[in-house]
């Protein structure tokens, strides 16, 4: 069998993607397509007192603009407009009533024969409002910020409780740190523009091509906002430009799509501005304060994590925001407190590791800041505070090799040869820093459902309803489905992204790869054990006697395990029991185990030098050294990371959602403005993968689309500290706060 | 419905602006089209805030004169439709390093191979990367229109943020640098908040005729995107003009002299911040100058 | 990149001033003009020669190269990423050299041969970017990776790149947002070395 699990092997979708034949949401062409275009709010709080389409209405070629005054019926309950995902309160409703909650909202929708002309239209539409007054800044609504509840929904997150006595840990520490950080709000920005093409088939079936992160949680919602029966809606997105949390849930073009082509029985294309892109979810603002207290000698004996996060005035999102602090480290005493500021913007939502980036940040510098205390080494004093256990709940983990991850990546970075004074190291006329941080997340496991139909010739079809959104899905369950079914990659198809297959869960929190690859092993076990029972029965069958979990699957055969030489050909074992396919479809659910912590770790080292008197910075060495279970393969993890380092270095120098706070609007709502890192921005960045071992499920995979940007951001800044001696505590470290 | 016009001489252009821009018909004027890299930018935003986007647009693309680099005497003339490539790919006397080094750091290679110089002046951006070059070579602009021809000074062309003294049946016709000493150097500095792709937070263009005896015969510096309008720093160039080119000038760079400068606090940053990064570029400019040979340096 | 033509787009060069579009009633553009109701007589016609095919089409004058590209004639490869010239997703080739297709109206290119990411694959080879690109794992969602293709096949023409510096400056008009610039800048020094 030829292993292709843990292989660099390249992306069964490249040829696609290189030659421009993989089709996006918006690139599905029908014959009389009509097209759509979103007018939006300018207001970021009050009500429409009027709202004009006749100007609009007289263009050529214009079929109909939708307003919350003539839409047709939708869903009156909050419940109707609950995703999957959703946190709790009362989802926003797009177009449903005079009410503006945040600026860009959408108010109408301008449908035409061209997008030319629906554009065009859009321009023509006026509107009058009663403006009310708004809150967009979190320092302003700071004060008035509440504390979370535990969410009753199984997605939520319930924040640790308090262990030992921290006050008093505080009180006595001989070292203490405490510190504010800030990260701004934060905006995903895919390539691809939102969008979504309706098909109004002939049989007034819909078939929708979205752009989402998962197509059965589009479908539930469409088929709960406009009554529709989950027979007469079919989600597709067999690629997604990028998402990166904002595709999680489902977001308002789809709406506007499908309403229009409900209304007007037509085919409809609704594709979203760059600017209006702004109005979709965002990472939500975090002010935070860490209190850190150590013992001489570099114990850590106390941590206060407190966060303020900013979310819309109609639904409660958070994450663990502050609960990584006492999970990290080896700490007796620990406290945290999480409030929420209500703001009138749209929800903030998942954005790549949400939580994780921005907690870890202020954690990773406090931890800095307290080393400089301490006059210990950074990585020295992590060590010192190395964790065995999950002290927030009281266990051990499944796994951890961050130890690993400090030595290898240390050594591939060349940390000992660091002097440890700040401003100590230069080259030429650059400031020279070096800095590192850790990073964590969850190993999560999904319930997912697979089916796999093997054909006689010895080609198997792989389906589940998951979604590649680049991470390389396609290609990881074609390799386990290789492997396990003994097959040629090549005789292996995937398919993915259509409401229509086998039950699967939104991609995100990196929980897909366990799951779906776990999930193909199961059913790959019962079509093994379709298979041995028609070996069986192949005269003079050498697996006459062999039970199931004695044989294997390898290169075409059913094989005995314990004797390679007895087996039986997949193709005769079908042929003689008259079977042309076998189809299998099962569920995969994870372990209920909560006895071990399961979690991925990261070690980040990073080089900045730096143009001290203009305060440019350019990072030009990352090592970012991972323990994330088993690595199906190695060029896609390889990318995935890269990738996340790359966010980590927009985070710490570029990223950072402007808003007006006296119109409520977002200044910055394009990517010339909104910095994300260009090609030149990106220097050196090297990935380890260390080994480690993990049996929490079969295939010993824990996911890897976040752990790699976690840690970036506060190595950097940790490295802009050591080059300059200046601590920034708010992100991003733009030129002008090296500036004295 | 739009308009969209395609003359391939520029008397059919000028005529049709004439009539566009005549008595009662004012309310959609023409846009005139070239590269259109600062024209489409405005599109998704304008949409954001219920704007209207230019609808009627006049393309001068296919007019030949307007495109290319040519010596009217000892004037170099570069056409108003001339794009960023052409420029750098163009030979051209040391004094024009500093337009050819601001050509390649606006936009990516695409926006490079579109946009126009002419483009660039008329939409009078603060942070016109090409115009602190432009003002440096002591640019003029030839203007064209039915009525006639006028050629007017590039400093007084641009009046203010996105405010220039074309008139509305007047084209740009080319921009006019009259004669250089051929031992002229120049250089261009731009300073952002990431590498490429990146607006100006403040830009450096510095033009030095030194003498046989080393001394600065002449000096002009423009600073960008830390003013309304890209502005030269005369009382700096006084204090230098004539003086010998060598370290102790730098300490002549006083913050003083940069007080004709008034930046804004923006997103992209605060005046302070802006002020004293132009004085650290105009520094390094100098400095660069003392240097044996003159290389790019990139802020 | 592009051949020439089998057919010469059409004569309507010579025509001094080629009015593409004349508003209803009026003989120049007038608030007037603009809000009469368009006819089909309002679109413009262009010739051009996309991938070496021949396409003469009426046109809405605003229509943009890039939605020429995915709407008029189904070559969806070439992406739309922001419709603002600032992230380089619409690269195409216009006669070999790159430039961003949202930024120009389809009109402007009459007579132009146009090479977009369709065009690059010759008698079912991949160009040798393309399998570079594949080779070196230089994208993820594959949104931006017909526009990085494209200009880099645009850098590789304009010969002035030479390191790896070098490479990832002229390079920088192709925003990659899954950060797979380290493997693209791999890919092309890949493509270098070969041509």
């Amino acid at each position: 069998m030829a292993p292709y699990i843990g292989t660099a092997t390249s992306r069964i979708d490249g040829i696609a993607k290189v030659t421009g034949a993989a089709k996006y949401a918006a690139e599905f062409n029908v014959p009389g397509l009509l097209h759509g275009s979103v007018v939006t709010s300018t207001i970021a709080k009050g009500r429409i007192t009027r709202l004009d389409t006749s100007a609009a209405m007289r263009v050529k070629g214009v079929i109909d603009v939708l307003t919350h005054e003539n839409r047709p019926p939708m869903a009156d309950n909050d419940q109707a407009y609950k995703d999957d995902v959703a946190p709790p309160g009362s989802p926003f409703r797009p177009l449903y009533d005079d009410k503006i909650k945040f600026n860009l909202q959408p108010i109408a929708l301008v449908v035409a024969e061209t997008s030319e002309v629906a554009r065009f239209a859009a321009s023509l539409v006026t509107v009058e409002y009663e403006e009310v007054a708004h809150v967009t800044d979190i320092f302003a609504a700071r004060d008035a910020a509440v504390p979370i509840k535990p969410p009753a929904s199984p997605v939520g997150f319930t924040p640790p409780k308090a262990r030992g006595q921290p006050n008093r840990a505080l009180a006595r520490a001989a070292v203490r740190h405490e510190g504010e950080y800030y990260v701004p709000i934060e905006h995903h920005n895919p390539m691809e523009l939102y969008g979504a093409t309706v098909i109004h088939e002939s049989d007034g079936k819909l078939t929708v091509y979205d752009k989402t992160q998962g197509v059965q949680n589009v479908q539930r919602y469409l088929c709960g906002v406009f009554g529709m029966k989950p027979e007469g809606v079919r989600v597709l997105s067999p690629f997604v430009g990028g998402a990166f949390g904002s595709g999680l849930r489902p977001q308002f073009e789809a709406v506007l799509a499908v309403l229009a082509a409900r209304a007007l029985e037509r085919s409809v294309r609704v594709v979203l501005t760059r600017p209006q892109m702004y109005a979709l979810g965002y990472r939500p603002a975090m002010v935070q304060r860490i209190a850190l207290g150590a013992d001489a000698d570099g114990t850590l004996d106390a941590i206060a994590h407190d966060a303020v996060t900013a979310t819309s005035q109609f639904e409660e999102y958070f994450r663990q925001e502050t609960g990584w602090s006492g999970l990290l480290y080896k700490c007796a005493n620990a406290k945290y407190e999480h409030k929420l500021a209500r703001l009138d913007l749209p929800t903030s939502c998942d954005m790549r590791a949400p939580s994780a980036p921005t907690a870890l940040f202020a954690l990773e510098s406090a931890m800095d800041e307290l080393a400089v205390a301490l006059e210990l080494d950074p990585l020295e004093l992590r060590l010192r505070c190395y964790s065995e256990r999950d002290q927030n709940h009281d266990r051990p983990f499944s796994s951890k090799a961050l130890r690993e991850c400090y030595r290898q990546g240390a050594e591939a970075f060349g940390w000992n040869k660091r002097n440890g004074a700040p401003r100590s190291m230069r080259d030429g006329s650059e400031l020279v820093g070096w800095g590192m941080a850790t990073g964590i997340w969850e190993a999560l496991q999904m319930p997912i459902t697979v089916r796999i139909a093997l054909t006689a010739n010895g080609s198997a079809e792989v389906a589940c309803a998951t979604s590649d959104i680049g991470t390389g899905t396609y290609t990881i369950m074609a390799q386990v489905a290789a492997d396990m079914l003994g097959l040629p990659l090549e005789n292996i198809s995937i398919k993915l992204g259509d409401s229509t297959l086998p039950n699967s869960p939104v991609e995100g929190g990196s929980w897909i790869a366990a799951s779906v690859s776990n999930g193909i092993a199961t059913t790959v076990a019962a079509v093994r054990n379709e298979l041995l029972e028609l070996a069986k029965k192949v005269p003079n069958s050498p697996l006459a006697n062999a039970a199931p979990d004695e044989v294997k699957l390898a290169d075409g055969m059913i094989v005995d395990e314990r004797d390679g030489s007895r087996s039986v050909s997949i193709a005769d074992a079908m042929r003689h029991g008259g079977v042309e396919r076998i189809e299998q479809e099962e569920t995969t659910n994870p372990t209920a185990d909560d006895s071990r912590a399961r979690n991925t770790h990261s070690a980040v080292f990073a080089e900045v030098k730096i143009d001290e008197e203009i305060g440019v910075i350019r990072v030009t060495r990352v090592v970012s050294a991972i323990a994330g279970g088993r690595v199906l393969n190695t060029k896609t993890a390889s990318s995935q990371i890269l990738g996340s380092v790359v966010w980590g270095i927009g985070m710490a120098l570029h990223e950072e959602t402007l808003i007006d706070h006296k119109l409520g609007r977002v200044m910055n709502a394009n990517i010339a403005e909104y910095h994300v890192p260009v090609n030149a921005d990106v220097h050196d960045i090297k990935v380890i993968f260390v080994h480690e071992h993990d049996d929490s499920n079969p295939l010993g995979v824990k996911g890897l689309g976040e752990i790699g940007i976690i840690g970036v951001a506060p190595a950097i800044a940790n490295a802009v500290y050591h080059a300059t001696g200046k601590r920034v505590r708010d992100l991003p470290i733009t030129l002008d706060k090296l500036h004295p | 419905m739009a308009i969209y016009l395609r003359p391939a001489s520029l008397k059919a252009a000028l005529s049709t602006l004439a009539q566009a821009s005549g008595k009662g018909r004012s309310a959609h004027p023409l846009t005139v089209l070239a590269g259109g890299t600062d024209i489409y930018p405005t599109r998704a935003g304008k949409q954001a805030w219920l704007e209207s986007f230019p609808r009627d647009f006049l393309d001068i693309t296919q007019i030949p004169q307007l495109r290319g680099i040519r010596r009217d005497g000892r004037a170099i003339l570069i056409g108003a439709a001339t794009t960023w490539t052409d420029i750098v790919a163009a030979r051209l006397p040391p004094a024009f390093d500093a337009l050819k080094q601001a050509a390649l750091q606006i936009g990516g290679l695409q926006i490079q191979n579109r946009g126009t110089l002419g483009g660039n002046i008329v939409n009078a951006s603060p942070a016109a990367d090409g115009v602190p070059p432009l003002l440096a070579l002591d640019a003029e602009v030839d203007i064209a229109s039915v009525r006639g021809e006028r050629s007017v000074p590039l400093a007084s062309f641009i009046r203010g943020n996105r405010q220039t003294g074309l008139a509305r049946d007047e084209l740009v016709v080319a921009i006019r640098l009259p004669g250089h000493r051929a031992s002229s150097r120049s250089l261009f500095l731009k300073l952002g908040a990431r590498s490429h792709l990146v607006i100006s937070i403040v830009s450096v263009a510095m033009l030095l005729d030194q003498g046989a005896d080393g001394t600065i015969a002449d000096i002009r510096i423009t600073v960008g995107a830390a003013s309304a309008v890209p502005t030269r720093l005369a009382a700096l160039e006084a204090e230098l003009r004539g003086e010998r080119l060598d370290a102790s000038l730098i300490e002549r760079v006083t913050p003083g002299l940069f007080s004709v400068l008034t930046p804004l606090d923006d997103v992209r940053a605060s005046s302070h911040y802006r002020r004293a990064a132009a004085r650290i570029l105009v520094r390094r400019a100098l400095a660069n100058f003392m240097e044996p040979q003159v290389e790019e340096v990139a802020a | 990149m592009t051949k020439k033509p089998s057919e010469k787009s059409s004569g309507a060069s010579k025509d001094p001033t080629r009015r593409r579009k004349v508003a209803s009633g009026a003989g120049v553009p007038s608030a007037v003009a603009a809000k009469a109701r368009p006819t089909t007589s309002d679109m413009v016609s262009v010739s051009l020669v996309v991938n070496n095919v021949h396409h003469s089409l009426a046109l809405d004058p605003r229509t943009t190269l890039l939605d020429l590209l995915r709407e008029h004639l189904d070559l969806t490869g070439t992406k739309k990423g922001c419709d603002q010239g600032q992230c380089g997703a619409c690269t195409v080739l216009v006669d070999g050299r790159r430039i961003n297709s949202c930024l120009t109206f389809a009109a402007m290119y009459d007579g132009a041969q146009i090479t977009t990411i369709e065009g690059l694959a010759r008698n079912g080879a991949l160009h040798p970017l393309q399998q570079a690109f594949i080779d070196h794992d230089a994208f993820q969602c594959g949104y931006c990776t017909p526009g990085q293709i494209c200009s880099a096949v645009g850098l590789l023409a304009e010969g002035r790149a030479k390191t790896a510096d070098e490479i990832r400056e002229l390079m920088s008009g192709n925003i990659c947002r899954c950060g797979a610039y380290t493997n693209i800048v791999a890919a092309i020094q890949q493509a270098m070395g070969q041509s």
